[in-house]
């Protein structure tokens, strides 16, 4: 797998750390909304290991309407001040915008996560044209920033595996390196929590399409719902998804919380035989 | 006609492939046993005993690209090991004996207190018959996980 000027190996699970440079997202509400605040975050994910950063200029929940303007203000010269101070992260930028896709690719980015999964047909070419990764996301054909409302699928894994492989497969086509295509379920979006439980249930038949799969998990409604909890509860919640979509062997994870879900996906990598322990002698010594 | 040479290691399972971490617990000794067994040559032929020390011996010649054999051997590899009741953390947690019997072997190995050696959790089987570490090159001689461990060579003649 390659995400712009990283190559990874089969065998590693990546950690993408959420960067919003926004006022009013679900889980930080503006936390790094300042470019410093942003900058320092950025550092501190990447002491904690993360190896991708995916920075948003918009949230995903229905809102005041953010110009393509106002978005590249937001994101596209902090993509420049991230590539300046670390230049061998992958970072990823969280948009649906050609425009905004291609100036944020200018300035360093090297992963566009289409979250509204293709709602711009010209995303791919814009990834195509800077030789960017592209995550390919299952929406199921919702406009962005809208709330799932009584959407209903005969059988929600399949759509999602339809919908991703189809968009993996046109970015192919339009020329994205066949490497460097990521394909997201997207929990919560287009989905209710029973459709984003049973997507968890059955990652392994989004893992057995071959493409490398992305999944974003982190605080999300369906986690509460499930648990009953408010948006700063849902840690022990996310992390127990975590390692069900870990065994299933998810490669990326978007998430908030670095060092815990790393200890996590690390735990269950090696419960499935694909990580070695860091330092076992017990009773072998 | 020359003897061959002959090697004593320990049967550590932690050295075989099937128990590898990402950091290696035993890099030293394992580094230790790998530069040992290769001058046994490309044939080596195995005296091993415990549970595990065939398999141990086996990864060990197999990692310096030579071969298992019964007899037209090189050099023979010898596995055994002292006590495993040296420290409170030890297998067999600690036991005031063990360290004087380490000593005891570290002198000579012909006299071997077969129920004592199996009190202490020791793998002395294959050791009777040895000469006596003082002829030998000592490669390592420690005990860090309270078991104790050589690696020794003894040049053929």
């Amino acid at each position: 797998m390659r995400l712009g000027r990283q190559a990874f190996s089969d065998d590693r699970a990546l950690m993408m750390a959420i960067v919003n440079r926004t006022p009013d997202s679900f889980f930080d509400k503006g936390a790094t909304w300042a470019e410093d605040a942003a900058l320092a975050r950025v550092a501190e994910v990447v002491e904690q290991g993360a190896e991708i950063v995916d920075i948003g200029g918009i949230k995903a929940a229905p809102g005041v309407e953010i110009s393509i303007a106002e978005e590249k203000d937001r994101v596209v010269d902090f993509v420049a001040a991230v590539r300046s101070a670390h230049p061998g992260l992958v970072i990823s930028v969280d948009t649906w915008r050609a425009e905004v896709g291609a100036a944020v690719c200018a300035a360093g980015a090297d992963i566009l996560n289409d979250a509204w999964g293709g709602a711009d047909p010209e995303l791919v070419d814009v990834a195509a044209e800077y030789d960017a990764a592209i995550v390919c996301t299952h929406t199921g054909g919702v406009t962005p920033r809208t709330r799932p409302y009584r959407i209903e699928y005969d059988d929600v894994v399949a759509a999602a595996i339809a919908d991703t492989v189809a968009y993996a497969e046109r970015a192919v086509h339009a020329g994205v390196a066949r490497e460097s295509i990521v394909i997201d379920p997207a929990h919560d979006f287009g989905k209710n929590t029973f459709h984003s439980l049973e997507l968890t249930r059955r990652l392994g038949e989004m893992v057995a399409t071959g493409w490398p799969v992305l999944v974003s998990l982190s605080n999300k409604d369906f986690v509460g719902e499930t648990l009953g909890l408010d948006v700063s509860q849902r840690l022990l919640g996310t992390l127990a998804a975590t390692s069900v979509c870990a065994m299933a062997g998810a490669r990326i994870y978007r998430i908030h919380q670095v060092v815990e879900t790393r200890q996590t996906v690390d735990m269950v990598w090696s419960i499935a035989g694909r990580r070695p322990p860091l330092r076992a002698i017990r009773g072998i010594q | 006609m020359k003897t061959c040479p002959v090697t004593l290691v320990p049967g550590v399972p932690a050295l075989l492939p099937s128990y590898a971490s990402l950091q290696d617990p035993v890099a030293g000794l394992r580094a230790t046993c790998l530069v040992s067994v290769a001058r046994l040559g490309p044939r080596v032929r195995v005296s091993a005993s415990g549970p595990s020390g065939a398999r141990v011996a086996a990864a060990l010649v197999a990692a310096v690209g030579g071969a298992v054999v019964e007899d037209g051997e090189t050099g023979v590899l010898v596995v055994g090991n002292g006590s495993a009741t040296r420290t409170e953390k030890a297998p067999g947690h600690f036991d005031p004996r063990a360290e004087a019997f380490d000593v005891a072997l570290r002198v000579s190995f012909a006299d071997i207190d077969a129920a004592l050696a199996e009190e202490l959790g020791a793998d002395t089987a294959c050791l009777r018959g040895l000469p006596p570490l003082a002829q030998a090159e000592v490669a390592y001689d420690d005990a860090p996980f309270g078991v104790q461990y050589w690696v020794a060579t003894w040049e053929g003649r």
